[in-house]
């Protein structure tokens, strides 16, 4: 009797664990995985309504890698992502540390600091061209106070292959993601152990390797890993700030959609599945060499 | 009862939509055979009650025109206007498109009338999605010179020379121009050929750049260079033919001049000493290049651009147009097409009718400095005269010299491999020769 009864409580539940799940399940497998599908799909040759249909064709990917352009476009999306990724960490550690701590008008600053995560990405840019463009604020006033004699002689910081104007409005906008989401990790264990180890003689360098950086390293891993999916495949900055040609591949992808050739779109198609493929990749073995990592460390 | 008061109201609903998609097939051939007079097509408009006009929304002048002038003008006329502004009319094609495909024919899409030209109507027109030949028909299509037989009768009938069967009626012409800065630029300096052109970026590096292609202001300037370059001296003539009739090989030796010009200034052009020259991707940028003074010229369509710039306060005092490239100024018509599955065809004929009128071009003319696509000698001359009385002004040239130095467009089936071109051989600094960069380009079309 209280066999069965226990047996209903238990597929009860189970029936309740399913609807908790269906929600994102369908908008995962219908819209992200039948996109998915369907682009992949495109890029092999399968798009009836623009009247090609050769799947299972290779050729676009094979037209796309086989041409020096692709990789030298791989290489700096890369560059922007992984910079920017770098910088915003550095900066949003050390800011979540800072904000632990306390110091005059400290609540104050806890709200000016996540101002930039409130802001678009697309304003952003927007005060980058008129800051640091060559028709900008500070060309204006350089020429005014007469170091230069003509705003256009600035030295370029936006549109080159360096990307400043890219990595800059990456790492405005990021570090306070960072700092953020390190300072909710800091908060939760507290500084009891740091006290302990300092106490016991470990000098501020040991402490920060030792005993604080394993303890946030969770935070570190999932705020740079959002942010590097991001940035990969982020395509407004790039696009406005960014160099020409050659472009990032989400610009590049942009370029054979919008073109008034139809069939470029199965180009533009694979363009899309390796970024896809990229980051994915990047991002899985990421993740892979972090959890052998906790293994290791015992923890599960 | 009442459920069967509902269900029937819905399969009446439903048949009125399929009754309504028939109808306007009828309307459609029935107006194009002649059969349906003007008052009718009034009429059906204001059943209709709207229009959705796509165009490129980027100029606040011809924004402001639309609201101001268009929308009211139209209301009188029982239709309402709604101005859908897009960032680019392969938008407003691509919808028009994906929805045919789906089944949705005249009087169940989403697009009344696109503002188009080239290779956006040349690609409406292979995918057999414009309305129809309305364009003649109109009441006020007595402004434009339909007859074959006059030789200025061709930007009316053929687009970027794909002939148009009167599926799009013409709105503006315009004329590729180029503004300089005299405040900047001394007279004497200021470039009227090519060769002129580099001259003065050897003396002044880097003071010069042009829109990138595929954009199609920058095509327009890699079609000027490519005319002026002709090996046999015939400029835009052989540029006229499609590419079926001209063939690759011809094609590669009329443009390899042009674009082996273009590849020797890229290293003069604005950020080449760099090894990378900037390309600005559409006119907003190069305009916001030439007024922070970073390039000394720019050039764009738009005859009265620098009157309008100067009148508003946008463009420094000194600003002047000039004559550049001499005898190659190419000279084109936009248009305004109807898709094949207009949801509101009689109000879309209605809001062509008002845009060919003398008085909406008078006012767009003066608003936002569109020059009249109507044609002047099929005017009264009081009509004329009140266009002339509109015109915001020639800057620096005078209409005589626009027209001693005019060049026809390329031929659409062109611009593609042209274009194509470019990007190899410019942008992607190919190693391979101009005719095997156009046979891959040509074969890639088919």
């Amino acid at each position: 009797m209280s066999k069965t009864k226990e047996l209903a409580r238990h597929k009860r539940d189970r029936t309740w664990m399913w609807i908790q799940l269906l929600p994102v399940m369908l908008v995962l497998t219908v819209l992200f995985g039948g996109a998915l599908v369907l682009g992949v799909a495109q890029s092999l040759g399968f798009a009836p309504w623009f009247g090609v249909n050769t799947f299972p064709d290779f050729s676009y990917f094979g037209a796309l890698w086989g041409d020096s352009f692709f990789w030298r476009s791989l290489g700096l999306t890369l560059y922007y992502a992984i910079a920017a990724t770098l910088i915003s960490l550095v900066m949003g550690v050390l800011l979540a540390l800072a904000l632990v701590r306390s110091f005059p008008s400290k609540s104050l600053y806890k709200y000016l600091y996540k101002l930039p995560l409130m802001i678009p990405y697309t304003v952003g840019i927007a005060l980058a061209v008129i800051m640091l463009g060559n028709g900008g604020m500070l060309s204006r006033l350089m020429a005014f106070a007469g170091f230069i004699d003509d705003p256009s002689q600035f030295p370029q910081i936006l549109k080159t292959h360096m990307g400043w104007g890219i990595i800059a409005v990456y790492v405005w906008k990021q570090t306070p993601f960072v700092a953020l989401t390190i300072y909710a990790v800091l908060l939760g264990v507290g500084r009891e152990t740091e006290e302990a180890a300092a106490i016991l003689g470990a000098n501020k360098r040991q402490v920060f390797f030792q005993v604080t950086l394993p303890q946030i390293l969770p935070g570190i891993i999932s705020s740079t890993l959002i942010i590097f999916a991001f940035n990969i495949g982020a395509f407004e900055a790039p696009f406005i700030l960014g160099g020409g040609f050659p472009d990032t591949l989400p610009v590049v992808a942009w370029r054979y959609f919008n073109d008034a050739d139809y069939t470029l779109q199965l180009q533009g198609m694979a363009t899309v599945v390796s970024i896809a493929l990229v980051a994915g990749v990047i991002l899985y073995s990421y993740l892979a060499f972090y959890r052998r990592y906790e293994r290791r460390i015992g923890r599960h | 009862m009442r459920k069967t008061m509902l269900s029937l109201s819905v399969i009446g609903s439903l048949m009125t939509g399929v009754a309504f998609a028939q109808d306007a097939d009828a309307f459609r051939d029935g107006f194009i055979a002649g059969d349906i007079s003007w008052e009718e097509v009034q009429a059906r408009a204001m059943e209709e009650g709207e229009v959705n006009l796509y165009y490129w929304g980027g100029s606040d002048q011809i924004n402001i025109w639309m609201d101001r002038f268009a929308v009211p003008a139209l209301a009188e006329e029982g239709v309402t206007l709604n101005p859908v502004r897009i960032t680019g009319t392969k938008d407003a094609v691509d919808l028009v498109l994906a929805e045919l495909g789906s089944g949705r024919g005249l009087g169940e899409g989403s697009v009344d009338a696109i503002w188009v030209n080239g290779e956006n109507f040349a690609t409406l027109m292979r995918q057999g999605a414009v309305m129809g030949a309305f364009a003649d028909k109109l009441p006020n299509s007595v402004n434009f010179e339909w007859n074959p037989e006059d030789p200025r009768s061709l930007l009316n009938l053929r687009d970027f020379g794909v002939e148009t069967n009167a599926s799009e009626i013409p709105w503006s012409g315009q004329q590729y121009v180029c503004a300089v800065n005299t405040d900047r630029v001394a007279s004497d300096d200021v470039p009227s050929t090519f060769a002129e052109m580099r001259a003065y970026l050897e003396a002044n590096p880097g003071k010069f750049t042009y829109v990138k292609p595929p954009h199609f202001i920058g095509n327009t300037f890699v079609q000027a260079a490519v005319y002026a370059h002709n090996p046999d001296g015939t400029g835009a003539e052989p540029f006229q033919s499609s590419l079926d009739e001209l063939g690759a090989e011809e094609l590669a030796r009329l443009i390899a001049p042009g674009m082996e010009y273009l590849r020797e200034i890229e290293p003069l052009l604005l950020g080449g000493d760099s090894g990378n020259a900037r390309y600005p991707e559409d006119p907003n940028a190069l305009n916001g290049l030439f007024l922070n003074g970073e390039i000394d010229f720019s050039c764009q369509f738009g005859l009265y651009g620098v009157a309008t710039g100067l009148r508003d306060g946008t463009y420094p005092e000194g600003a002047e147009q000039f004559i550049f490239p001499e005898g190659n100024m190419i000279k084109n018509k936009n248009y305004l097409v109807i898709p094949a599955n207009a949801p509101n065809p009689a109000a879309a004929m209605v809001m062509a009718n008002y845009m060919a009128s003398v008085d909406s071009q008078a006012t767009k003319l003066e608003i936002a400095g569109m020059p009249p696509g109507v044609d002047p000698w099929r005017l009264s001359d009081e009509d004329a005269a009140r266009l002339d009385a509109a015109s915001p002004g020639l800057v620096g040239v005078t209409q005589a010299e626009l027209d001693a130095n005019t060049a026809p467009d390329t031929n659409a089936t062109l611009v593609d491999v042209i274009e194509a071109t470019w990007l190899e051989y410019i942008e992607r600094d190919s190693e391979e020769s101009i005719s095997s960069i156009v046979a891959t380009a040509v074969a890639n079309l088919n």
